[in-house]
Formats: structure tokens, C-alpha cells, sequence
């Protein structure tokens, strides 16, 4: 197994996941049909965006480990770095999102 | 009342919950500790953190049990009708939505302990891995706080 591109592949697929949480918690809040098909594909809408967003981390750290063709040391660098950044990025958006959300900005 | 009855009843699952978030939050505390003095063999930083995965993994599932099928009909309706209905609509909803991040950051971290010490030192990449730890344990103190005024909200709101 090749650890740097396992540990590429996993951070690029955890920033995925995070953008796909981040972007279908505001959009279903926004939209009341997503948020039902979200409820009814699995009884209750966070079950089904947890189970998504485990099948999008793994799925997509399989296919980019697949294709990974090659990397470089700072490519692993970039991406931990990036991960980093996402992670902050994620947890600040969803909190001011629904501190204005409460507050009825948006 | 059987075994699995007590399980799943509700302070069970709220302390599963918290107990094992907690175990999560120290393992990656102690890999940071790993990382930053160089301390320990490769093997034992490849436990702490599988154990800290697995952790946050349990406490997912005991948190989700419960916030699914208690939390919306019980606790939910006294925070929204108590002192503090900011307390589900900003912090609930703020909490269960970053806690999915938490699986995928960790997971990382416990590929980056794969690496052999000197790939590590090679690959620069002991000060990021710092950094991705204490951001695992940081998340899971955040969302920790975050739980404690959800639960205080829940009691004020059942007093008033």
C-alpha cells in the first residue's frame, strides 16, 4: 500500500465530504422538498446525510486512491494543509449560517 | 428491564455518548503529545489512534440513536418553548452537522501514523500532523461545550 497516496486520497475525500455537508445542510434548510426527500430516504434527514456522507469519504477516497497517478511530497503537504483549512472553513460557515438563520437573515 | 432496554434508554445513550466522545477527544490529545515529542513507537501512535476512530465512531452512533429517536420529541419542544430556543437553532443544529466531520479528519490522522518515523521527518510532515490532531480534539471539545449548553437549555427550559 502507498501511505502518502492513501493519505492524499483521504484528505482531498474529507474535503469532499465536508463541502457536501457544509453545501446540503444550508440547501435543505433553504428548500423544503430536499429537506423531506431527505427525511424520507431514511426517517430523518441527518440519518441520511450521515449515511451519505460516509459513502461520498469512502467512495471518494477509493476512486482518488485509484487514480492517483502521481504525487509529490508537497502535493501531501498541500493537501493536509487544505484539510486543515476546510475543516475551520466548514465549522465557521455552518455556525454563522445558522446563527443568521435563527435570525431570520436568510 | 433487559440489557439492551437499559442501553437504549436515555441517560445510557447521553452517557455513551459523552463517555465515549471523551476517550476520542484524549486519544488524539495524547497523539498530538506523540507527534510533538516524538514519543512512543509507531505501533502504539497506529492504537491510540484507531481507538480514538473508533471512539468518535461509538459516540456517533449512541448520540444519533438518540438524538433521532428522543431528542426531536421530547427534548427539542422544551429548549424551542424555553428561555433559550437559540440553544437548538443555532447550537443543536450547528453540532449535529460539524460532528460529520469529525470521522473523515480523524481517519486521516490515523493514515498519517502509518507513515514510518523517518517517512514522517522525511515528508515534513510531523508539524501539520500536530496541527491535524489538535484540530480532531478541538472539534470534539467544541462540539462537547456545544452539548453542555444544548442540556442546560433542555433544564432551563423544563424549570421555567
Amino acid at each position: 500500500m502507498n501511505k502518502p497516496k492513501l493519505i492524499i486520497s483521504s484528505a482531498y475525500a474529507a474535503i469532499i465530504t465536508i463541502i457536501f455537508v457544509a453545501v446540503i445542510t444550508i440547501w435543505a434548510e433553504l428548500s423544503v422538498p430536499l429537506k423531506d426527500w431527505l427525511k424520507s430516504f431514511s426517517g430523518h434527514h441527518w440519518t441520511s446525510k450521515s449515511i451519505f456522507s460516509v459513502l461520498l469519504y469512502a467512495v471518494a477516497a477509493i476512486i482518488l486512491y485509484l487514480s492517483l497517478q502521481k504525487h509529490s511530497d508537497d502535493r501531501l503537504k498541500r493537501a493536509l494543509g487544505f484539510l486543515l483549512a476546510f475543516t475551520a472553513l466548514g465549522t465557521v460557515i455552518l455556525t454563522l449560517f445558522f446563527t443568521g438563520h435563527h435570525f431570520q437573515l436568510f | 428491564m433487559g440489557v439492551l432496554e437499559i442501553i437504549q434508554s436515555k441517560p445510557v445513550l447521553i452517557g455513551l455518548h459523552l463517555g465515549f466522545a471523551i476517550i476520542g477527544i484524549d486519544a488524539f490529545l495524547w497523539l498530538l503529545w506523540k507527534f510533538k515529542d516524538d514519543g512512543g513507537s509507531r505501533k502504539s501512535s497506529i492504537v491510540t489512534a484507531s481507538a480514538g476512530v473508533a471512539a468518535f465512531i461509538a459516540s456517533w452512533l449512541a448520540g444519533g440513536y438518540y438524538y433521532v429517536v428522543y431528542y426531536g420529541a421530547l427534548v427539542k419542544p422544551i429548549i424551542k418553548s424555553g428561555v433559550a430556543p437559540w440553544a437548538h437553532n443555532i447550537i443543536m443544529e450547528t453540532k449535529e452537522h460539524i460532528f460529520l466531520f469529525v470521522i473523515p479528519l480523524a481517519m486521516t490522522v490515523l493514515f498519517i501514523t502509518l507513515l514510518k518515523k523517518e517517512d514522517l521527518e522525511r515528508l515534513k510532515l510531523r508539524r501539520l500532523a500536530i496541527w491535524l490532531s489538535g484540530a480532531v480534539a478541538a472539534l470534539g471539545l467544541f462540539i462537547g461545550a456545544m452539548g453542555f449548553v444544548i442540556s442546560a437549555a433542555a433544564r432551563w427550559g423544563a424549570i421555567n
